[in-house]
């Protein structure tokens, strides 16, 4: 009983597992370092006010920044209302054992993999050209929204399994009909779920640069945005100033790279936050 | 030594419900249960009495469970489940064409294994039923005497707006009764109420069941057989059988007044099970 | 808590005081019939024992439904147990006092002794006090109560010990003999009545403090102690 026993294989591991850690923590500190130090210079309260310039001194981000945040709106308004309608109807309506149902839920999981890029082709096809639509806010919303949507689904499908059956049938017990056990039981329980999914899904979409690019936000926008007119977002504008020549516009860039992941940043601390503030221990 | 005349003196008979005697509250005949096919009851035939506690027993697997499902029709949420044969309920047919399931849920209410209160307050966990079949009026009275006849209201009535998950596992079945309740049902159907909590919460729920049972008529299905010996008045004992096509599937083998049940048996398999040698 | 347990052991409580109570009046009967020589009262006391023997089974079946149902243990399964042998004891208290009216019938025509009907009278009246003693003993489980039965049945036994005595003194009249004889098996019976109770009172010390003793025991002819 006494005495250790030496655990080589247990203490590798260990330091295994520290060492990833390490590597991507040293990663990431020196990029968001680097961003910090080379973005301080241009963060002031013009950046956030002013239009671009070609002047970097005068160039600010406000068109991208109200286009970002429009996008960021526009795509919880479509995307949560169809994820979750989705994912309702195929946890608690759906018959999984019809071939069709089973299609739905394989294509699904595959759609959350396509590449960002091909949803942009996509979009400049039906959404641009096809109903022709032309290169404007609403469309660039209508594209991310069909590269979020898979994700909405998944997670909101998740939050509505988690809820356990003996709810559902305690429910059915008492003479619910199943709209009523859906919307009164099964939704209720499954909101911090399905928020938290929804805001990570979100926070994707906005930092997405390839539709929008195929979608024309790769213009050199100085008024702000209105829902059918051109825009630019926030990632386009980092990818645009990173190709000026001047060293100010790559300062310029970190700065913009830096108020995208505040913005990224506070979505995702809101997701943690609701989750373990409303997680429900079964 | 006793009297050389014999005396006949049948106990029993004085408890044993006459035919035309006591009122049926489920008359059921040839009630077979098929899953994907596989049947897991096969003509399970009697009747259970009004304001009795009937209790069902048997082994793991003898379908208890399913039995007690078709009489309120949750087995409807089972697909692929398939119910033969007649459940009449107070002379109605449960399974007729024009019946709606809701309504039988309504007068026929189900408290589960595991307590499985809503994740709401204690007073909305009561006030669901209600809520969902429309009865608003008076709904606070409502939820006061549906917990004073679950016997839970003395330690909740200062704390209806707190969530339902902080009882305890007993108060949390009581809760459950008392949700049931809500919707002023005829019969109460319990599938193995008692068998998450501990002695003491469980001796609580089979002293409720007593006083319920003068309102209400009583089902339980229970692994428990000294449960179902010390609170039912008729007990059936279920087993499973080999039936001619080679499917095992649950029977009815013998039903009576629990006191004979236990003092004795009329089948050998029911002796076998009740001492213990079964298997 | 456990409500229906409670109710059926009540109700076994209740239905042994009802017993007693018949055991009561069948000694009663048996005694007037024998004093007052009546035929037909003695047939009376034989048909009522019916009524006795109906409980008695009442109360077996009750326990029996009781031990299966209930699964009775500690001071509760005492309880029941005891109720179980006092039942057999108030049985068979009734089945003597049926002895005694068959035996008032059968001397019915033969002379009797004042004295010994007066010693019958005594011993009856005693045994009597003892069966109340007993019952009450055991309702409200008191050792103390019970274990003075045995000094109650002393002064039966030693009755019974004069009677037998007065009849071997008889003497002449061969019809008196006769009478004598049946005589000593009612000073028999009364005197196993008393013993009877006593047992019963031994099943409320049982109850009581879990132990079964005997209070007296003919191998040690002196009193057991407390």
């Amino acid at each position: 009983m006494k005495g250790r026993r030496r655990d080589i294989r247990g203490a590798i591991f260990r330091l295994v597992l520290l060492a990833s850690l390490a590597v991507a923590f040293i990663t990431l500190g020196t990029l968001l370092f680097d961003v910090a130090g080379k973005g301080f210079k241009f963060l002031d309260p013009r950046f956030f006010t002013s239009p671009p310039s070609l002047d970097p001194q005068e160039a600010g981000a406000r068109p991208a920044i109200l286009a970002t945040l429009y996008l960021g709106l526009l795509l919880l308004v479509m995307t949560v209302p169809l994820g979750v309608g989705t994912a309702i109807y195929l946890e608690e309506y759906a018959d999984k054992k019809r071939w069709y149902n089973r299609l739905l839920e394989v294509n699904i999981q595959n759609l959350a993999a396509v590449p960002s890029i091909v949803y942009g082709i996509l979009g400049l096809a039906f959404i641009v050209r096809g109903i022709g639509l032309d290169r404007v806010v609403l469309a660039g919303a209508l594209i991310l929204t069909l590269l979020v949507l898979p994700t909405v689904i998944i997670a909101a499908r998740e939050a509505i399994r988690a809820v356990p059956d003996s709810i559902r049938q305690a429910a059915y017990a008492l003479g619910a009909t199943r709209w009523q056990v859906v919307s009164r039981q099964v939704l209720p329980a499954a909101i911090p779920g399905i928020a938290t999914g929804s805001i990570l899904a979100l926070s994707r979409g906005i930092g997405e640069t390839a539709p929008l690019i195929m979608v024309g936000a790769l213009t050199y926008v100085a008024f702000d945005p209105s829902l059918l007119g051109p825009f630019t977002a926030l990632p386009v504008l980092i990818y645009q100033w990173t190709s000026f020549p001047q060293d100010d516009f790559r300062a310029l860039a970190a700065t913009a790279i830096i108020v995208l992941l505040a913005m990224l940043m506070t979505l995702n601390a809101l997701a943690i936050w609701l989750r373990n503030r409303y997680q429900r221990r079964w | 030594m006793v009297s050389t005349t014999p005396i006949h003196i049948d106990a029993l008979a004085a408890e044993r419900p006459q035919p035309g005697t006591r009122e049926v509250v489920f008359d059921i005949r040839d009630l077979t249960v098929s899953y994907e096919g596989n049947p897991a009851i096969r003509s399970v035939t009697f009747e259970a009495y009004r304001n009795f506690v009937t209790a069902i027993i048997g082994p793991s697997g003898c379908g208890k469970s399913t039995f007690i499902r078709c009489l309120n029709r949750m087995n409807d949420l089972i697909p692929g489940a398939v119910v033969e044969g007649t459940v009449l309920y107070r002379g109605e047919d449960l399974y007729g064409k024009d019946v709606d399931p809701v309504e039988v849920r309504r007068r026929i209410g189900m408290v589960f294994q595991k307590p499985n209160p809503f994740p709401k307050s204690i007073h909305d966990n009561v006030a669901f039923g209600p809520r969902v079949l429309g009865m608003t009026k008076d709904l606070d009275a409502r939820v006061e005497r549906a917990l004073k006849q679950a016997a839970l209201w003395d330690e909740v009535k200062d704390r209806l707006k707190k969530s339902a998950l902080s009882l305890s596992g007993g108060q949390q079945q009581r809760l459950c009764i008392a949700r049931c309740l809500a919707v002023e049902p005829d019969v109460l159907l319990m599938d193995e109420p008692a068998s998450a909590l501990d002695p003491i919460a469980t001796t609580r729920i089979e002293d409720l069941m007593h006083g319920l049972k003068k309102d209400y008529s009583i089902v339980i299905v229970t692994h428990n057989m000294q449960q179902a010996a010390r609170v039912a008045d008729m007990t059936a004992f279920f087993s499973i059988e080999q039936g001619e096509e080679g499917h095992r599937a649950g029977i009815l083998v013998e039903y009576d007044v629990t006191s004979k049940i236990f003092t004795q048996p009329s089948d050998k398999r029911t002796e076998d099970y009740v001492t213990g040698r079964f298997g | 808590m456990r409500i229906t347990l409670q109710q059926d052991l009540d109700s076994l409580q209740a239905n042994l005081l009802e017993e007693s109570e018949l055991v009561l009046r069948a000694l009663r009967g048996s005694i007037n019939a024998l004093r007052e020589a009546d035929t037909e009262l003695a047939d009376e006391v034989i048909a009522f024992d019916d009524d006795v023997d109906r409980l008695y089974l009442k109360i077996e079946h009750g326990i029996e439904s009781l031990l299966a149902r209930q699964t009775p243990v500690a001071t509760d399964l005492r309880f029941v147990l005891a109720v179980l042998h006092s039942n057999l004891h108030l049985e068979r208290m009734a089945d003597l006092c049926v002895t005694v009216a068959k035996l008032t019938k059968l001397a019915h025509g033969l002379p009797l002794d004042e004295e010994l009907i007066e010693g019958f009278d005594e011993m009856a009246s005693r045994a009597e006090e003892m069966i109340r003693v007993a019952l009450d003993a055991f309702v409200r489980r008191d050792v103390e109560g019970a274990e003075s039965l045995v000094d109650l049945d002393e002064l039966i036994d030693r009755t019974n010990r004069r009677v037998v005595e007065h009849i071997l003194e008889l003497g002449g009249d061969p019809a008196l003999r006769e009478w004598g004889l049946r005589m000593i098996i009612v000073s028999r019976c009364l005197e196993r009545i008393g013993d009877h109770a006593v047992d019963i009172g031994e099943q409320t010390a049982y109850l009581v403090t879990g132990e079964f003793r005997e209070f007296t025991d003919a191998s040690h002819p002196e009193r057991v102690d407390t």
